[in-house]
Protein backbone atom coordinates (compact mmCIF):
# COMPACT_ATOMS: atom_id res chain seq x y z
CA UNK A 1 0.00 0.00 0.00
CA UNK A 2 1.39 3.16 -0.82
CA UNK A 3 1.46 5.78 1.78
CA UNK A 4 1.73 9.35 1.11
CA UNK A 5 4.15 11.47 3.25
CA UNK A 6 3.07 14.16 5.41
CA UNK A 7 4.05 17.54 5.38
CA UNK A 8 6.93 18.07 7.98
CA UNK A 9 4.82 20.25 11.02
CA UNK A 10 5.78 23.40 11.54
CA UNK A 11 4.83 23.42 15.06
CA UNK A 12 7.21 20.29 15.86
CA UNK A 13 9.82 22.84 13.91
CA UNK A 14 9.36 25.33 16.52
CA UNK A 15 9.13 23.39 19.67
CA UNK A 16 12.59 21.68 18.70
CA UNK A 17 14.13 25.22 17.88
CA UNK A 18 12.81 27.42 21.10
CA UNK A 19 14.13 23.83 22.85
CA UNK A 20 17.52 24.08 21.58
CA UNK A 21 17.61 28.03 21.95
CA UNK A 22 16.61 27.50 25.94
CA UNK A 23 19.02 24.67 26.11
CA UNK A 24 21.96 27.49 24.91
CA UNK A 25 20.73 30.04 27.11
CA UNK A 26 20.49 27.78 30.68
CA UNK A 27 23.87 26.49 29.76
CA UNK A 28 25.37 29.87 29.45
CA UNK A 29 23.45 31.25 32.19
CA UNK A 30 24.79 28.30 34.70
CA UNK A 31 28.04 28.85 33.23
CA UNK A 32 28.40 24.59 32.19
CA UNK A 33 29.35 25.92 28.74
CA UNK A 34 30.89 29.25 29.06
CA UNK A 35 34.56 28.44 27.86
CA UNK A 36 33.56 26.98 25.22
CA UNK A 37 30.89 30.09 24.16
CA UNK A 38 33.63 32.23 25.16
CA UNK A 39 35.81 30.19 22.29
CA UNK A 40 33.51 30.37 20.29
CA UNK A 41 32.76 34.09 20.28
CA UNK A 42 36.11 34.83 20.37
CA UNK A 43 37.15 32.93 17.17
CA UNK A 44 33.79 34.39 15.23
CA UNK A 45 35.40 38.01 16.50
CA UNK A 46 38.92 37.25 15.37
CA UNK A 47 37.59 36.01 12.09
CA UNK A 48 35.47 38.85 11.32
CA UNK A 49 37.76 41.26 12.78
CA UNK A 50 39.86 41.53 8.82
CA UNK A 51 36.50 42.47 7.27
CA UNK A 52 35.41 45.36 10.03
CA UNK A 53 38.94 46.68 9.52
CA UNK A 54 38.91 46.75 5.48
CA UNK A 55 34.97 48.46 5.57
CA UNK A 56 36.22 50.55 8.40
CA UNK A 57 39.07 52.09 6.18
CA UNK A 58 36.61 52.07 3.30
CA UNK A 59 34.06 54.20 5.11
CA UNK A 60 36.34 56.59 7.72
CA UNK A 61 38.08 58.61 4.75
CA UNK A 62 34.25 59.04 3.04
CA UNK A 63 33.10 59.40 6.34
CA UNK A 64 35.48 62.60 6.86
CA UNK A 65 35.10 63.63 3.56
CA UNK A 66 31.28 64.11 3.86
CA UNK A 67 32.35 66.09 7.03
CA UNK A 68 34.15 68.99 4.89
CA UNK A 69 37.35 67.96 6.07
CA UNK A 70 40.29 67.42 3.57
CA UNK A 71 42.85 65.16 4.93
CA UNK A 72 40.14 65.11 7.74
CA UNK A 73 41.10 61.42 8.50
CA UNK A 74 44.59 63.12 9.51
CA UNK A 75 43.74 66.14 11.35
CA UNK A 76 40.63 63.80 13.44
CA UNK A 77 43.42 61.18 14.34
CA UNK A 78 45.79 64.34 15.40
CA UNK A 79 42.57 65.87 16.96
CA UNK A 80 41.63 62.34 19.31
CA UNK A 81 45.63 62.28 20.12
CA UNK A 82 45.25 66.23 21.75
CA UNK A 83 41.74 65.51 23.64
CA UNK A 84 42.97 62.32 25.19
CA UNK A 85 46.32 64.19 26.23
CA UNK A 86 43.82 67.12 27.14
CA UNK A 87 42.07 64.60 29.13
CA UNK A 88 44.80 63.16 30.85
CA UNK A 89 45.88 66.25 32.10
CA UNK A 90 42.61 67.13 33.18
CA UNK A 91 42.13 63.95 34.98
CA UNK A 92 45.97 64.22 36.64
CA UNK A 93 44.23 67.64 37.89
CA UNK A 94 40.82 65.57 39.55
CA UNK A 95 43.46 63.19 40.83
CA UNK A 96 45.54 65.54 42.35
CA UNK A 97 43.16 67.47 43.82
CA UNK A 98 41.40 64.24 44.96
CA UNK A 99 44.23 63.21 46.67
CA UNK A 100 45.01 66.97 48.15
CA UNK A 101 41.63 65.99 50.05
CA UNK A 102 42.62 62.88 51.21
CA UNK A 103 45.87 64.04 52.71
CA UNK A 104 44.10 66.44 54.94
CA UNK A 105 42.10 62.83 56.85
CA UNK A 106 44.90 60.58 56.77
CA UNK A 107 48.44 60.50 57.57
CA UNK A 108 49.73 57.96 55.54
CA UNK A 109 49.07 57.40 52.26
CA UNK A 110 50.99 54.56 50.80
CA UNK A 111 47.80 53.03 48.62
CA UNK A 112 47.06 56.20 46.51
CA UNK A 113 47.30 55.28 43.05
CA UNK A 114 45.61 56.94 39.79
CA UNK A 115 47.14 55.86 36.59
CA UNK A 116 50.76 56.03 37.70
CA UNK A 117 52.67 53.24 39.16
CA UNK A 118 50.38 50.86 37.21
CA UNK A 119 51.12 49.40 33.84
CA UNK A 120 48.38 50.15 30.49
CA UNK A 121 47.78 48.95 27.09
CA UNK A 122 46.45 51.94 25.01
CA UNK A 123 43.96 51.26 22.81
CA UNK A 124 41.54 52.86 20.05
CA UNK A 125 37.99 52.50 19.81
CA UNK A 126 36.78 50.63 16.80
CA UNK A 127 33.43 49.97 17.17
CA UNK A 128 30.62 51.02 19.67
CA UNK A 129 27.74 49.35 21.36
CA UNK A 130 26.74 45.95 19.18
CA UNK A 131 23.96 45.54 20.99
CA UNK A 132 20.94 48.31 21.52
CA UNK A 133 20.17 46.91 24.95
CA UNK A 134 24.23 47.30 26.00
CA UNK A 135 26.50 50.39 26.61
CA UNK A 136 29.89 48.84 25.12
CA UNK A 137 32.44 49.64 22.92
CA UNK A 138 35.11 47.39 21.38
CA UNK A 139 39.01 48.16 21.46
CA UNK A 140 41.52 47.06 18.85
CA UNK A 141 43.71 45.23 21.50
CA UNK A 142 42.99 41.52 23.45
CA UNK A 143 44.64 39.07 24.84
CA UNK A 144 47.89 39.31 22.93
CA UNK A 145 48.60 42.49 24.28
CA UNK A 146 47.77 41.91 27.89
CA UNK A 147 44.34 42.56 28.30
CA UNK A 148 42.28 40.19 30.57
CA UNK A 149 38.15 40.74 31.60
CA UNK A 150 38.03 42.64 34.77
CA UNK A 151 40.47 45.46 33.99
CA UNK A 152 39.39 48.59 34.36
CA UNK A 153 39.68 51.35 31.36
CA UNK A 154 40.52 54.82 31.34
CA UNK A 155 40.04 57.63 29.01
CA UNK A 156 39.71 61.58 28.86
CA UNK A 157 39.77 62.67 32.43
CA UNK A 158 38.33 59.79 34.15
CA UNK A 159 37.01 56.11 34.43
CA UNK A 160 35.23 54.95 31.11
CA UNK A 161 34.50 51.36 32.29
CA UNK A 162 35.65 47.45 32.75
CA UNK A 163 37.05 45.12 29.85
CA UNK A 164 34.03 42.23 30.16
CA UNK A 165 35.86 39.75 27.61
CA UNK A 166 38.21 39.52 25.14
CA UNK A 167 39.42 37.95 22.25
CA UNK A 168 43.37 37.49 20.70
CA UNK A 169 43.02 41.05 18.95
CA UNK A 170 40.21 42.78 20.66
CA UNK A 171 38.27 43.25 23.68
CA UNK A 172 34.78 44.13 25.01
CA UNK A 173 34.49 46.84 27.55
CA UNK A 174 31.38 47.45 29.41
CA UNK A 175 31.06 51.37 30.11
CA UNK A 176 30.34 52.83 33.47
CA UNK A 177 26.82 53.93 32.04
CA UNK A 178 25.62 50.61 31.33
CA UNK A 179 22.73 49.70 33.43
CA UNK A 180 24.27 46.56 34.75
CA UNK A 181 27.61 48.93 35.53
CA UNK A 182 28.22 49.50 39.52
CA UNK A 183 31.25 51.28 40.52
CA UNK A 184 32.12 51.89 44.53
CA UNK A 185 32.76 55.74 44.77
CA UNK A 186 33.89 58.51 47.52
CA UNK A 187 32.97 61.93 47.99
CA UNK A 188 32.81 64.09 50.53
CA UNK A 189 35.23 67.15 51.72
CA UNK A 190 37.80 64.14 53.01
CA UNK A 191 37.07 61.84 50.21
CA UNK A 192 35.97 59.29 53.27
CA UNK A 193 32.21 58.78 52.41
CA UNK A 194 31.29 55.79 50.52
CA UNK A 195 28.60 55.42 47.70
CA UNK A 196 27.31 53.31 44.55
CA UNK A 197 27.64 54.98 40.84
CA UNK A 198 25.09 52.77 38.95
CA UNK A 199 24.81 53.42 35.34
CA UNK A 200 21.01 54.08 34.14
CA UNK A 201 22.03 54.32 29.78
CA UNK A 202 23.41 55.17 27.33
CA UNK A 203 23.87 58.72 27.70
CA UNK A 204 21.96 59.06 30.93
CA UNK A 205 23.57 60.51 33.74
CA UNK A 206 24.83 57.56 37.06
CA UNK A 207 22.82 57.34 39.80
CA UNK A 208 24.50 57.65 43.09
CA UNK A 209 23.03 55.41 45.57
CA UNK A 210 23.18 54.86 49.45
CA UNK A 211 24.11 58.67 50.45
CA UNK A 212 21.88 59.70 53.17
CA UNK A 213 19.28 62.38 53.42
CA UNK A 214 20.81 65.73 54.09
CA UNK A 215 24.62 64.93 53.59
CA UNK A 216 26.24 68.29 52.30
CA UNK A 217 27.14 68.08 49.15
CA UNK A 218 27.82 70.40 46.33
CA UNK A 219 27.22 70.86 42.42
CA UNK A 220 30.49 69.74 40.65
CA UNK A 221 32.17 67.83 43.13
CA UNK A 222 33.88 65.01 42.03
CA UNK A 223 33.67 61.02 43.16
CA UNK A 224 36.43 59.06 42.56
CA UNK A 225 37.07 54.89 42.91
CA UNK A 226 36.66 53.98 46.06
CA UNK A 227 39.12 51.25 46.38
CA UNK A 228 37.17 48.89 47.48
CA UNK A 229 34.58 46.38 45.93
CA UNK A 230 37.81 43.54 46.24
CA UNK A 231 40.05 45.79 44.68
CA UNK A 232 38.00 46.20 41.25
CA UNK A 233 39.22 49.29 40.19
CA UNK A 234 42.14 50.99 42.17
CA UNK A 235 41.39 53.69 44.19
CA UNK A 236 40.68 57.74 43.62
CA UNK A 237 40.27 57.51 39.85
CA UNK A 238 37.78 60.61 38.96
CA UNK A 239 34.54 58.66 37.59
CA UNK A 240 31.91 61.52 37.85
CA UNK A 241 30.82 64.94 38.41
CA UNK A 242 27.17 65.52 40.70
CA UNK A 243 25.10 67.35 38.60
CA UNK A 244 22.14 67.01 41.11
CA UNK A 245 21.09 66.26 44.21
CA UNK A 246 17.24 66.50 46.08
CA UNK A 247 15.50 64.60 48.90
CA UNK A 248 12.11 64.65 50.25
CA UNK A 249 10.97 64.20 53.58
CA UNK A 250 10.05 60.56 52.85
CA UNK A 251 13.26 59.54 51.05
CA UNK A 252 15.63 56.87 52.84
CA UNK A 253 18.32 58.40 50.38
CA UNK A 254 20.04 61.76 48.78
CA UNK A 255 18.95 61.20 44.87
CA UNK A 256 22.18 62.40 43.40
CA UNK A 257 22.87 61.84 39.76
CA UNK A 258 26.67 62.45 38.13
CA UNK A 259 27.68 63.29 34.74
CA UNK A 260 30.91 60.67 34.04
CA UNK A 261 34.15 63.05 34.02
CA UNK A 262 34.87 61.06 30.81
CA UNK A 263 33.55 62.29 27.45
CA UNK A 264 31.83 58.51 26.40
CA UNK A 265 30.85 60.09 23.36
CA UNK A 266 33.59 61.31 22.19
CA UNK A 267 35.70 58.09 22.78
CA UNK A 268 38.69 57.50 20.71
CA UNK A 269 41.62 56.47 22.26
CA UNK A 270 41.87 54.98 26.10
CA UNK A 271 43.81 53.26 28.35
CA UNK A 272 43.65 49.68 29.97
CA UNK A 273 44.97 49.42 33.07
CA UNK A 274 46.60 46.47 33.96
CA UNK A 275 44.95 46.02 36.98
CA UNK A 276 44.48 42.58 38.09
CA UNK A 277 40.81 42.28 39.45
CA UNK A 278 41.02 40.19 42.93
CA UNK A 279 40.14 36.59 43.04
CA UNK B 1 17.84 21.98 1.11
CA UNK B 2 20.04 21.78 -1.49
CA UNK B 3 23.80 22.67 -1.07
CA UNK B 4 23.30 25.60 -3.37
CA UNK B 5 20.33 26.73 -0.78
CA UNK B 6 22.34 25.94 1.79
CA UNK B 7 24.94 28.25 0.36
CA UNK B 8 22.66 31.49 -1.05
CA UNK B 9 21.24 31.28 2.76
CA UNK B 10 24.90 31.36 4.45
CA UNK B 11 25.76 34.35 1.86
CA UNK B 12 22.71 36.00 3.16
CA UNK B 13 23.02 36.03 6.77
CA UNK B 14 26.79 36.96 6.10
CA UNK B 15 25.86 39.79 4.19
CA UNK B 16 23.48 41.11 6.48
CA UNK B 17 26.38 40.86 9.07
CA UNK B 18 28.65 42.45 7.74
CA UNK B 19 26.29 45.49 6.91
CA UNK B 20 25.36 45.30 10.48
CA UNK B 21 28.55 44.92 12.17
CA UNK B 22 30.07 47.70 10.00
CA UNK B 23 27.69 50.09 8.57
CA UNK B 24 24.77 49.87 10.98
CA UNK B 25 26.48 49.62 14.29
CA UNK B 26 27.87 53.08 13.82
CA UNK B 27 24.51 54.82 13.08
CA UNK B 28 23.51 55.70 16.27
CA UNK B 29 20.61 58.26 17.85
CA UNK B 30 20.41 58.35 21.65
CA UNK B 31 22.56 55.47 21.74
CA UNK B 32 20.60 53.09 19.72
CA UNK B 33 20.71 51.45 16.15
CA UNK B 34 18.94 49.77 13.33
CA UNK B 35 18.77 46.05 13.64
CA UNK B 36 19.25 44.60 10.00
CA UNK B 37 19.71 41.17 12.06
CA UNK B 38 16.02 41.17 13.08
CA UNK B 39 15.03 41.55 9.93
CA UNK B 40 16.29 38.16 8.79
CA UNK B 41 13.80 36.13 10.36
CA UNK B 42 10.61 38.72 9.31
CA UNK B 43 11.68 38.59 6.19
CA UNK B 44 12.38 34.82 5.89
CA UNK B 45 8.60 34.30 7.81
CA UNK B 46 7.03 36.77 5.02
CA UNK B 47 8.37 35.09 2.10
CA UNK B 48 9.08 31.43 2.99
CA UNK B 49 5.98 30.84 5.98
CA UNK B 50 6.30 30.09 9.05
CA UNK B 51 8.69 26.61 9.52
CA UNK B 52 11.29 27.85 7.09
CA UNK B 53 10.90 31.31 8.92
CA UNK B 54 11.70 29.73 12.15
CA UNK B 55 14.73 27.57 11.25
CA UNK B 56 16.23 30.98 9.10
CA UNK B 57 15.58 32.96 12.36
CA UNK B 58 17.12 30.27 14.91
CA UNK B 59 20.51 30.48 12.43
CA UNK B 60 20.31 34.10 12.27
CA UNK B 61 20.19 34.62 16.20
CA UNK B 62 23.01 31.96 17.13
CA UNK B 63 25.33 34.03 14.40
CA UNK B 64 24.20 37.36 16.04
CA UNK B 65 24.61 36.25 19.75
CA UNK B 66 28.32 35.52 18.57
CA UNK B 67 28.94 39.32 18.45
CA UNK B 68 26.53 40.33 21.13
CA UNK B 69 27.57 41.09 25.04
CA UNK B 70 23.89 39.83 25.96
CA UNK B 71 22.87 36.48 27.04
CA UNK B 72 23.96 33.56 24.42
CA UNK B 73 21.29 32.05 23.04
CA UNK B 74 18.78 34.87 23.31
CA UNK B 75 18.62 35.94 19.82
CA UNK B 76 18.33 32.98 18.51
CA UNK B 77 15.03 32.32 20.62
CA UNK B 78 13.62 35.56 19.58
CA UNK B 79 14.95 35.27 15.93
CA UNK B 80 12.61 32.18 15.57
CA UNK B 81 9.95 32.96 17.46
CA UNK B 82 10.22 36.41 15.15
CA UNK B 83 10.25 34.18 12.20
CA UNK B 84 7.32 31.66 12.99
CA UNK B 85 5.14 34.15 14.05
CA UNK B 86 5.62 36.19 10.95
CA UNK B 87 5.34 33.67 9.11
CA UNK B 88 2.05 33.08 10.70
CA UNK B 89 0.87 36.78 10.77
CA UNK B 90 1.17 37.05 7.08
CA UNK B 91 0.04 33.71 5.79
CA UNK B 92 -3.11 34.86 4.05
CA UNK B 93 -1.78 38.50 2.79
CA UNK B 94 -1.82 39.02 -0.58
CA UNK B 95 1.61 40.36 -1.46
CA UNK B 96 1.03 42.36 -4.24
CA UNK B 97 1.80 45.90 -2.62
CA UNK B 98 5.14 47.07 -2.09
CA UNK B 99 4.50 48.59 1.07
CA UNK B 100 3.94 45.83 2.95
CA UNK B 101 7.04 44.49 3.56
CA UNK B 102 8.13 48.08 5.40
CA UNK B 103 4.74 48.08 7.37
CA UNK B 104 5.14 44.43 8.11
CA UNK B 105 9.07 44.72 9.11
CA UNK B 106 8.51 47.67 11.61
CA UNK B 107 5.78 45.95 13.17
CA UNK B 108 7.41 42.68 13.75
CA UNK B 109 10.96 44.91 14.59
CA UNK B 110 8.88 46.27 17.64
CA UNK B 111 7.38 43.09 18.92
CA UNK B 112 10.61 41.46 18.65
CA UNK B 113 12.83 44.14 20.26
CA UNK B 114 9.91 43.78 23.37
CA UNK B 115 10.12 40.21 23.34
CA UNK B 116 14.19 40.35 23.13
CA UNK B 117 14.10 42.95 26.51
CA UNK B 118 11.11 41.15 28.23
CA UNK B 119 13.51 37.95 28.03
CA UNK B 120 16.46 40.15 28.62
CA UNK B 121 14.95 41.35 32.08
CA UNK B 122 13.57 37.07 33.13
CA UNK B 123 17.35 36.55 32.35
CA UNK B 124 18.65 39.02 35.08
CA UNK B 125 19.83 41.74 32.22
CA UNK B 126 19.52 44.83 34.35
CA UNK B 127 17.71 48.24 32.54
CA UNK B 128 16.89 46.28 29.08
CA UNK B 129 13.01 47.03 29.72
CA UNK B 130 13.21 50.48 32.07
CA UNK B 131 16.33 51.84 30.04
CA UNK B 132 17.16 50.57 26.81
CA UNK B 133 13.58 49.10 24.80
CA UNK B 134 12.62 53.01 24.23
CA UNK B 135 15.64 54.43 22.19
CA UNK B 136 15.45 50.84 20.35
CA UNK B 137 12.26 50.91 19.33
CA UNK B 138 12.50 54.95 18.43
CA UNK B 139 15.93 54.04 15.88
CA UNK B 140 15.42 50.42 14.88
CA UNK B 141 11.49 50.69 14.27
CA UNK B 142 11.95 53.24 11.34
CA UNK B 143 14.80 51.88 10.11
CA UNK B 144 13.12 48.90 9.22
CA UNK B 145 11.07 50.59 7.11
CA UNK B 146 13.72 51.95 5.21
CA UNK B 147 15.66 48.23 4.91
CA UNK B 148 12.53 45.85 5.03
CA UNK B 149 12.55 46.29 0.76
CA UNK B 150 16.25 44.90 0.51
CA UNK B 151 16.18 42.65 3.37
CA UNK B 152 13.21 41.02 2.06
CA UNK B 153 14.86 41.37 -1.46
CA UNK B 154 17.79 39.14 -0.70
CA UNK B 155 16.13 36.51 1.80
CA UNK B 156 13.92 36.16 -1.16
CA UNK B 157 16.81 35.44 -3.37
CA UNK B 158 18.34 33.00 -0.68
CA UNK B 159 15.25 31.11 0.25
CA UNK B 160 12.91 31.64 -2.83
CA UNK B 161 13.30 27.28 -3.97
CA UNK B 162 11.04 25.09 -2.33
CA UNK B 163 9.19 28.33 -0.52
CA UNK B 164 6.38 25.83 -0.09
CA UNK B 165 2.90 28.20 0.24
CA UNK B 166 4.60 31.79 -0.06
CA UNK B 167 5.42 33.37 -2.86
CA UNK B 168 8.21 36.19 -2.57
CA UNK B 169 6.52 38.87 -1.71
CA UNK B 170 9.03 41.75 -3.48
CA UNK B 171 9.75 40.20 -6.99
CA UNK B 172 5.75 40.05 -7.51
CA UNK B 173 4.98 43.14 -5.71
CA UNK B 174 4.52 46.64 -7.07
CA UNK B 175 2.33 45.19 -10.50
Amino acid sequence: MARTRRPRRPRLTIGLLVLASISIITLDYRGDAHGAIGHLKSAASDAFSPVQRVVDDVTHPIGSFLAGAVNGAEIERDNAKLRQEVGRLQGQVLAHRATANALKAIDQLNHLTWTEGIPTVTAQVIALNSSNFAATVELNVGSRRGVTAGMPVVGGAGLVGQVISTTSTTSTVRLITDAGSAVGVRYGPTSLELALAQGDGIGKPLDINFISPGTPLHTGEVLTTSGLQNGLFPPLIPVARITSFRSTASSTQENVSAQPVADLAQLDYVDVLQWPPAG
Amino acid sequence: MTSSDLARSTMALFVVLAVQQTLLDSVRVAGAHPEAMLLLPIAAGYVAGPERGAGFGFAAGVLADLFLPTTFGLSALVGCLLGYGTGLATRGLVRSSWWLPPIVAAGATSVGLALYAILGAVLGEPGVVTTSLAPALAVATPAAVVLATPVVRLVSWALRPGAAGHSSGVSSGAR
